[in-house]
């Protein structure tokens, strides 16, 4: 599995498919957030491997 | 992925500009567009003095950062509305950042100015909070950049910004706000120049622009931000956006072509508020200073 955390939610997604494809099926926009990890930006193109953890960045600020 | 420039390996893409990015190449996209909308729009000059409002978030911040490293003269300004933890938090962070970076930020707080926080103006305003918010701050920029003798006042408004008060305007056919949506709006007299160098810059962008840079901003929204008719807006245009790439720049820049299609509202006779000496349209003392004249009373609107 692979754990997505984005401010207090944390999901999980299957290992396998791309980044662009788990935000699709969690129902995130991509525009809308940007994938970190190790303090880098990880691309939509990304094949989510096992064990792998993401930080979710939402990139809309509102007011 | 492969870097548009380069070929390296790139980390976004901007699908609306058909460019896939390394670190670096995003990097200096960012810093050549506000370099570009300055000249284009002939925002300001580098012998004049720019202020810089500051709200903590990724977009002041970034914009601050770029102004300096393009070697602009700009000092930041922080306002302090009293919203909890929300202003102390975003205090502390636009501060540190001005320390780490060696740039001047100046530092308002609405309690000493007004007499009130955000907070107890909306209750005893009984207004809404955002606009009460956009007045106080309106005013307070103004002033500052005019006592600071800045040519100047920056903000961080960015693409999806523009394009989501875009929408709200259109939405409802407000020809007078629709003539005044412009990257720069001239100053006169004591109102100071306003400009928005971030204007064709996406969130998407900038956010990345602060996560290669190292900028640390707060990530969090003013708790009054939540349900914001922009919120909802900016929503909808990123639907749009994800099926259509490049609706929101393109329904900016179409726009700016036409706006001058639409007629500007009878110019307003401005004069000085008896009080604090600041422009007016109304008859006696400006908004603010009614304002703090209601709160030094202690009397509802």
């Amino acid at each position: 599995m692979v754990v997505l955390r984005r401010k207090e939610e944390t999901y999980t997604v299957q290992a396998g498919r791309t980044l662009e494809e788990a935000l699709r099926e969690l129902g995130i926009l991509p525009e809308t957030v940007l994938a970190v990890k190790d303090g880098r930006i990880v691309p939509l193109s990304h094949r989510l491997a096992e064990g792998e953890e993401l930080e979710l960045v939402d990139v809309i600020s509102g007011g | 992925m492969r870097c548009s420039v380069c070929g390296r390996a790139a980390v976004i893409k901007l699908r609306h500009a058909n460019l896939r990015l390394c670190p670096e190449h995003l990097v200096t996209r960012v810093e050549k567009e506000v370099a570009g909308a300055i000249r284009r729009f002939r925002m300001f000059s580098p012998e004049e003095r720019v202020l810089v409002a500051i709200s903590g978030g990724k977009d002041s911040l970034a914009l601050w950062h770029i102004l300096a490293k393009l070697g602009y003269q700009a000092d930041g300004l922080y306002i302090d509305l009293g919203i909890e933890e929300y202003s102390t938090r975003s205090r502390q962070v636009s501060e540190d950042f001005a320390r780490g970076q060696g740039l001047t930020l100046h530092v308002l707080s609405l309690k000493e100015e007004l007499g009130a926080t955000l907070d107890e103006l909306t209750r005893l305003a009984r207004g809404k909070t955002c606009s009460l918010c956009g007045t106080v701050k309106r005013y307070l920029m103004n002033r500052a950049a005019w006592e600071g003798g800045y040519q100047a006042l920056a903000t961080g408004h960015n693409l999806d910004d523009e394009a989501a008060t875009l929408l709200g305007n259109v939405l409802r056919w407000d020809e007078g706000y629709l003539t005044r949506q412009y990257p720069v709006l001239p100053g006169e007299g004591k109102l100071v120049r306003k400009v928005k160098p971030l204007v064709f810059l996406s969130e998407r962008e900038m956010a990345a622009y602060c996560l290669i840079t190292g900028i640390r901003y707060l990530y969090e929204d003013c708790p009054h931000a939540e349900g914001a008719r922009s919120i909802v807006f900016k929503g909808v245009l990123n639907q749009l956006e994800d099926r259509y790439p490049a609706t929101k720049i393109s329904f900016l820049r179409q726009f700016l072509k036409v706006r001058n299609r639409f007629r500007p509202p009878e110019p307003v006779v401005l004069q000085d508020c008896p009080s604090c000496g600041m422009p007016t349209a109304a008859d006696g003392l400006c908004r603010f200073c009614r304002l703090k004249e209601r709160v030094s009373h202690g009397t509802p609107a």
